[in-house]
């Protein structure tokens, strides 16, 4: 016994690395699952003050585009409203409020921490469970999308941006229908893949692809890119193409949080599937 | 170690924290680049530190970095293990323990070649370890080989640019 203390004294250092060491690889590890756990939470509003303080003051700087972003948006909504149709048919049909529901609401909030330099990058922004955000919902700026929201804290959102080695999105490509997946593999940020692309399909650079709504995170026929290089691979069964991304993720300023109304609805439904 | 010395650390540690978090974190050249200076903290500890208080403030370094990026554990491995071999480095590129001059490792005190050889080693320890470790898995090799290098080559300006500035040569 006293020779194993003199041991673990003697080479102290060892140990003490290992040990170290070994908590953060599992901290690293398993970080995943304390997404949403009292830790994460905690040093989610301690960084997300910081950080906010900080983008309180980078803000200023950005304000002529911030302006500029407003008024296109506003000129948008604008020439929606109703006094901005011309009624050319005096035959008006209105749709019964029992068969329109809202399916979907969107929640604005600003970005205050985001990076695309790093093979997984994220987001932070203003909002959190106080305002009605909730994990796995969809994140879009305009008709564009962002990433999905994986952990809430009462004021803030961490959100897994599309250019994440965990992120994979349904798309579908807007000629066809056909269904693909979208990911992403690091180095420049406005370009992705676009994998399992059937054989069938011809692909053309140009081509539009939009989201699938399968995924229940995403409404269908968001804009996800256009495919800007393909390869035909000859021992495969599917073919690749390249993606160029709509959103520039470098300059994200204001987004929108989706919630679907009836999500709930929608798990339930699986949930009772799978019970039986 | 003088009360001087801690002193110094101690406003070294968290000025380095939060010129990573704040300004160098948002720093992105060609989707490639991206800076770790904050490692510049454990280039810069006396050679007369305790081996342990070595990989305790390594750590303390690297959590500090995690709770602002939210990668708990990243850094903090990254760190632990370039923290590991800086003893490691000083014995192997010195000829013994009292060539060295001055009890800090500075660019002034050891000389160019020392310096260069010091930094570029522990550097490039710690870009591999944090790079390969954020990816974890070897389909990118070549992909993060490449951002290693540059990113490595990029923190090492840095640090030799601030020695020039911190610490002339004439002084």
């Amino acid at each position: 016994m006293r020779n194993l203390f003199l041991f673990l004294r003697e080479h102290y250092f060892y140990f003490l690395f290992l040990l170290l060491e070994s908590f953060s690889l599992i901290l690293l590890f398993n970080y995943n699952e304390f997404q949403g756990s009292s830790l994460y939470a905690v040093s989610n509003s301690v960084s997300g003050s910081v950080n906010g303080m900080f983008n309180g003051i980078s803000e200023y700087f950005s304000l002529r585009k911030t302006n500029r972003v407003l008024v296109e948006e506003m000129a948008k909504l604008h020439s929606r409203i109703p006094e901005a149709f011309y009624a050319s048919d005096v035959n008006i049909f209105y749709k019964k409020d029992t068969i329109v529901k809202l399916e979907y609401k969107y929640i604005s909030a600003k970005v205050i921490s985001n990076s695309t330099n790093k093979r997984n990058n994220y987001l932070m922004i203003n909002k959190g469970t106080l305002h009605g955000i909730e994990n796995h919902m969809g994140v879009i700026i305009g008709n564009k999308i962002v990433g999905q929201v994986v952990s809430v804290s009462p004021h803030f959102s961490w959100i897994m941006s599309m250019l994440n080695k965990d992120s994979r999105i349904s798309g579908k490509f807007k000629k066809n229908n056909q269904l693909v997946n979208v990911e992403w593999s690091g180095g420049n940020y406005r370009k992705g893949q676009v994998k399992e692309v059937p054989k069938h399909v011809r692909m053309v650079k140009g081509d539009t692809i939009i989201t699938s709504g399968n995924s229940e995170i995403f409404p269908e026929g968001l804009l996800i890119g256009t495919i800007s290089d393909f390869s035909n691979l000859q021992d495969e069964n599917f073919n690749n193409g390249e993606i160029f991304f709509s959103t520039d993720f470098n300059s994200l300023g204001y987004v929108e949080v989706v919630v679907d109304m009836m999500r709930k609805e929608k798990d339930d439904l699986k949930a009772s599937f799978k019970a039986h | 170690m003088t009360s001087r010395t801690v002193f110094y650390n101690i406003i070294r540690f968290f000025f380095l924290v939060f010129l990573q978090v704040l300004i160098l974190n948002h720093i992105n050249l060609g989707g490639y680049i991206n800076p770790y200076f904050y490692i510049y903290f454990i280039l810069l500890l006396p050679f007369g530190i305790p081996r342990w208080l070595l990989l305790v403030l390594a750590f303390l370094l690297g959590i500090s970095i995690d709770i602002f990026t939210n990668t708990i554990g990243l850094n903090a491995a990254a760190c632990l293990i370039m923290a590991f071999f800086r003893p490691l480095v000083i014995s192997a590129i010195s000829s013994g323990p009292e060539s060295l001059i001055g009890d800090t490792p500075t660019l002034r005190n050891q000389g160019i070649k020392w310096f260069l050889y010091y930094t570029i080693i522990l550097v490039l320890i710690h870009h591999f370890a944090l790079f390969y470790l954020e990816i974890f898995r070897f389909s990118e090799f070549m992909a993060t080989f490449f951002r290693v290098l540059l990113s490595s080559a990029f923190t090492m300006a840095l640090v030799l640019i601030s020695e020039y500035l911190l610490y002339p040569k004439g002084k």
